[in-house]
């Protein structure tokens, strides 16, 4: 057999392998609720809810916070972060929560935030009309 | 908009200067692209004169583009915030070492950086190339008109759609927003500017982005020879400018990503120096396939062989870029990356110019590759360029694999398009899913060029005696590789077999590559830089090892038992109070203070190793620190600090901070939570609170409170007080104050965080001891300078008078007459100085006070014929003493940090590994240049 047939073949299984492999690594984005069923590791994008306190107490407990979440089926429940809280979370459009569901709580490792890029148009928007007032 | 109104303050010209270069631009590049491409038709190109118009296109475009770069800093500079890049990027306070910064934050900026190079590039080709000048800087062109299409800003309506070509950056700013402000015409004066992220006001800043466009644009080079030897049938000669050019390329690009992992290592804190986000991997990748192509270059030029596969692997190269270009500026990535992106709506317009620069090269290689001669006979497996071949193979599955995982979102987006209901799906973990397959390909990697660099190009066949020999050589250098990996394993840990097999490899792939330089180079140069490229690469991975696999948290809570908790990198950070030591994992920790300078608050923080015999030993510090936003309002971005040794580094970071000691907006509202008690006092009296007690020991007015130093106020007055706990263990004296300036008054609370109370000096106490002007009542004096009068039985004297004048409230002004009284108070020597003047025929005066007693000292007329001077004079009614005291408990404590410190052992065989592989880049390229000469 030629060897550049070998080496195709040999790539062809790798890159099958590969595919398979990286296929299990891969999640869709969970709601509360299938993370509530299936009891695994899952990542969840929400909106932080704005009707419920951030809480966190450097001074307590340093490497955790807490907040209220609201996920992509309208549902909010408690979400715990086991880390000190990032700066701007509170800013934050989206959050991305990695973890698993402990009864009724979410509780997370991994936090990503999306902040707005449009913020900075508000903040003109807030200027002018505080500068119009005056 | 707004047509009708005319503004006044606006500076109209930079922006029609501007507008102009963009245009010029774009329109002299096409230009320029039609002129080279005739004249690379050569039967058109008459004696060089498209070969001519097409460089006085290049370099009018060149021009433009500089134009407009100019205009850009000419507004940024000049703070002209009617302009929106100006007004978006820079601010009163922004320093002018971070004008550069400022100027690349924005996506037009940095596309006009990525335009200054290529043209910068161009010019080297009109110098150097000869021939391959007009097809070259064509394919060039055909970049730059797509970067300078991204600047062009024109909007077009499609019924309810509106497609933008570009953004401009020379744009007003009442052109970008609709806001009510623009109603008025004089807007220019109240608009601030917006100022350059703080996270970004740092050096990296400067340095990074010019550094990684350079790579970007210099990997539009290879991609041009590449395809300007397809284009002109050229098939052979193109391939050694790309070579050379490909090593620039390899090595910039190369040092561009360093830099910004050594910026997420040492100043963000992402807590090491390579996460496998996005936009890391996207400027990876490109990189990757450029080494790919470096390598199928070098078969081509001895074997002609893999011509083919050195073209794709360049213009794939270049769509990659491109590509990476439209991942990180569409917002298309979303959830899944650490880093912010703006969108500018430009996603159509970049998809395009992806697909447009991946149909060019796709089209030439169609039409042209059949040109190329074909080998009937396969490379033998015994020859350098098989082993090679393979080995690009590797790198370009490596990337694809990593291009692949990253573009998930774009898959998402496609699916999204057939099946609205998809939601799309994610990588849980990105850090594990790359690694897994990348340890892989760098040990693929690594075998083969410890084995290939010992094979010669073109050789078929190899005798008995050869094989022996070569299989004894690779078995030799196997045994030292197994034995240093042993060895390191003193150090470090594996874990894992599969960390045993890279770190086998990585030593195997050094030792066979210096045994080469040394037995069979002889230390030539020429295979120096191979050989250093890829030794640098296994002294990299040996670096990922020790300061990847084996970092460690310092910060554990001691507390949290192993096993317990499932992660172990829950509890990462500790809580530290001020002037209290911690241990954590052989570490003392020290908050030791803390300093406060313009936006950066720097802690400084000791560490020292316990030593049951000597107590504690070998301290050192580290300042992380932290910068507040713009406004100072809030914490804005948190900066690590690292200890250099060199085993290892020890890196800290803050990673929290009380509430109030983070937001302005908190600290209010715990101030105004507090429930304040207020106690009425003498001095001697003491204070009782719940636990503790507090002896007032005195009045000053010169109060040494931190805060109060930090301003100039007009006066001002402290009360030191003695607090101590019941139980003994604090006894200390602090000091409360309040001051005035410009008729305001401020209080400087005292916090004692031990005791957990609040101490402030209320307004009363300052009442009673100041009147204001209203309240005093004046008496008249009218002396000869000498004479003496008593006033509240002190007896003042008039010494005489000065001329200098010196006094903070009196400003001078021209033709003012002024003259300042020396008045001494008998008793204490106390000298005022009150101060007479005449301004425009009219007399005024400015008083003179002394705190201690409070007398209050005008001198209003002058009578020169009797030379007579008449004094008011009064003094602050002090005859209530009382101190009066607002004191809360249970205050919360504001003086702990959240610190996080992780170890990276052996952190510099990362970074020497990486310099020393990209040194074989230049060294490679070093050589190429000065070969022919010596030939």
């Amino acid at each position: 057999m030629k060897k550049t047939y070998l080496i195709g073949l040999l790539a062809l299984i790798a890159a099958i392998a590969i595919i398979v492999s990286a296929s299990k690594d891969v999640s869709t984005y969970a709601t509360f609720e299938a993370a509530t069923l299936n009891n695994t590791r899952v990542k969840i994008a929400g909106q932080i809810d704005k009707n419920f306190d951030i809480k966190y107490d450097p001074v307590e407990s340093p490497n955790s916070f807490s907040f209220r979440m609201v996920d992509s089926d309208g549902i909010s429940k408690k979400v715990i972060i086991k880390k000190p809280k990032p700066q701007d979370f509170e800013l934050s459009e989206t959050v991305v929560v990695t973890g698993e569901m402990q009864d009724e709580t979410f509780v997370a490792d991994e936090v990503l935030l999306k902040c707005p890029s449009k913020y900075k148009d508000e903040e003109l928007k807030l200027k002018s009309e505080a500068s119009l007032a005056s | 908009m707004n047509s009708d109104i005319q503004y006044i303050g606006e500076h109209l010209l930079p922006g029609i200067f501007g507008h102009f270069c963009v245009i010029l631009g774009f329109v002299t590049i096409l230009f320029s692209i039609v002129s080279y491409y005739n004249a690379s038709k050569s039967e058109l190109d008459n004696k060089g004169t498209w070969t001519k118009f097409g460089r006085w296109g290049f370099i009018t475009h060149g021009l433009a583009t500089f134009g407009i770069i100019a205009m850009l800093f000419y507004v940024m500079v000049n703070q002209m915030y009617e302009y929106s890049y100006a007004q978006a990027h820079v601010s009163e306070d922004l320093s002018m070492k971070y004008i550069l910064s400022a100027f690349w934050e924005g996506q037009e900026g940095s596309f006009l950086l990525w335009m200054f190079w290529h043209i910068i590039l161009g010019l080297v080709i009109i110098k150097k190339s000869g021939s391959w000048e007009a097809p070259v800087l064509m394919f060039v062109g055909i970049v730059e008109a797509i970067l300078a299409s991204m600047l062009l800003g024109i909007h077009i309506e499609i019924g309810d759609f509106i497609y933008k070509i570009g953004s401009n950056p020379t744009t007003l700013l009442r052109d970008v927003f609709a806001a009510p402000i623009f109603e008025k015409a004089d807007y220019v004066s109240v608009i601030s500017g917006t100022g350059l992220n703080p996270l970004l006001q740092n050096y990296w800043m400067t340095i990074h982005p010019p550094t990684l466009f350079l790579g970007f644009s210099s990997a539009t080079i290879p991609f041009a020879y590449a395809t300007a030897g397809f284009f002109t049938g050229r098939y052979k000669e193109w391939l050694d400018p790309a070579l050379k050019w490909a090593l620039f390329s390899g090595g910039i690009l190369g040092t561009g990503i360093l830099m910004g992992s050594a910026w997420a290592y040492e100043a963000l804190s992402f807590g090491g120096y390579w996460a496998w986000d996005p936009v890391e991997n996207m400027s990876f990748v490109p990189w990757l396939i450029l080494v790919a192509g470096i390598h199928t270059n070098l078969i081509a030029k001895s074997t002609g062989r893999a011509i083919r596969s050195t073209y794709i692997y360049y213009t794939l190269t270049l769509i990659l870029v491109l590509y990476s270009t439209y991942l990180t500026r569409s917002g298309i990535l979303g959830d899944t990356s650490a880093h912010a992106f703006t969108e500018m709506g430009l996603e159509p317009q970049l998809i395009f110019l992806v697909g447009f620069t991946a149909l060019v090269a796709l089209y030439l290689y169609i039409v042209k590759s059949s040109i190329i001669p074909v080998f009937k006979k396969e490379e033998s497996a015994y020859s350098r360029e098989f082993w090679m071949f393979v080995g690009a193979l590797v790198l370009f599955f490596s990337g694809a694999i990593i291009a692949a995982s990253t573009s998930l979102p774009v898959m998402n987006a496609i699916v999204g398009i057939f099946d609205p209901e998809f939601t799309g799906t994610v990588i849980k973990d990105p850090i594990p899913h790359f690694n897994k397959f990348q340890i892989w390909t760098s040990v693929l990697v690594m075998v083969l060029s410890a084995k290939a660099i010992f094979l010669r190009y073109k050789t078929e066949y190899f005798s008995k005696n050869q094989k022996v020999s070569f299989a004894k050589t690779q078995l030799i250098h196997a045994a030292i590789a197994a034995a240093l990996t042993g060895l390191l394993s003193l150090w470090i840990n594996y874990y894992h077999w599969k960390y045993i097999v890279l770190g086998f490899c990585a030593f195997y792939t050094m030792t066979s590559n210096f045994a080469y330089l040394v037995t069979k180079a002889k230390m030539n140069l020429k295979m120096a830089s191979s050989v250093f490229a890829h030794a640098g690469f296994g002294i990299m991975i040996i670096g990922v090892l020790t300061s990847g696999l084996n970092q460690s948290v310092v910060t554990t809570n001691p507390f949290v038992m192993k096993g317990l908790i499932k992660n172990k990198d829950l509890a990462s950070s500790v809580k530290l109070i001020k002037q209290e030591p911690f241990f954590v994992n052989d570490y003392w920790i020290t908050y030791e203070s803390d300093t406060i300078e313009g936006k950066m608050r720097t802690f400084k923080i000791k560490f020292e190793k316990e030593d049951k015999e000597r107590g504690n030993i070998d301290p050192f510090y580290v300042y992380p620190n932290i910068l507040f936003s713009n406004d100072l309002t809030k914490v804005a971005a948190s900066n690590p600090d690292a200890k250099h040794f060199l085993g290892k580094d020890i890196f800290t970071s803050i990673a929290s901070l009380p509430q109030s000691q983070m937001d302005i907006k908190f600290a209010k509202e715990e101030e105004d939570s507090l429930k304040y008690v207020t106690y009425t006092l003498g001095i001697g009296d003491t204070i009782f609170t719940k636990e503790n007690y507090g002896l007032i020991e005195g009045i000053n007015f010169d109060p040494q409170h931190s805060d109060y130093l930090e301003h100039t106020n007009d006066i001002g007055m402290g009360v030191t007080i003695n607090f101590k706990s019941l139980d003994g263990e604090y006894d200390e004296v602090i000091e409360t104050a309040i001051g005035v300036r410009e008729n305001m008054l401020y209080q400087y609370p005292e916090q004692i965080n031990e005791l957990g109370l609040k101490v402030r000096l209320n307004e009363k106490a300052f009442d009673n001891y100041f009147s204001t002007e209203d309240k005093l009542e004046y008496k008249v004096f009218h002396l000869q300078q000498g004479e003496s009068f008593f006033y509240n039985e002190e007896e003042y004297i008039l010494q005489g008078f000065d001329k200098e004048v010196q006094n903070k409230n009196y400003i001078p002004e021209p033709d003012d007459i002024a003259i300042q009284a020396i008045m001494i108070r008998k008793s204490d020597m106390v000298t005022l100085k009150p101060i007479y003047i005449i301004r425009d025929t009219k007399p005024s005066n400015i008083k003179d006070y002394d705190i201690k007693m409070g007398v209050h000292m005008r001198l209003m007329k002058i009578d020169p014929v009797n030379e007579k001077f008449s004094f008011m004079v009064a003094q602050d009614d002090r005859s209530n003493t009382d101190i009066v005291l607002d004191i809360a408990e249970n205050v919360k404590r504001n003086d702990i940090i959240v610190l996080e410190a992780k170890m990276f052992p052996g952190i510099n065989l990362f970074w020497s590994g990486a310099c020393l592989m990209l040194l074989g880049f230049f060294m490679g390229l070093h050589y190429r240049r000065t070969e022919k000469k010596r030939s």
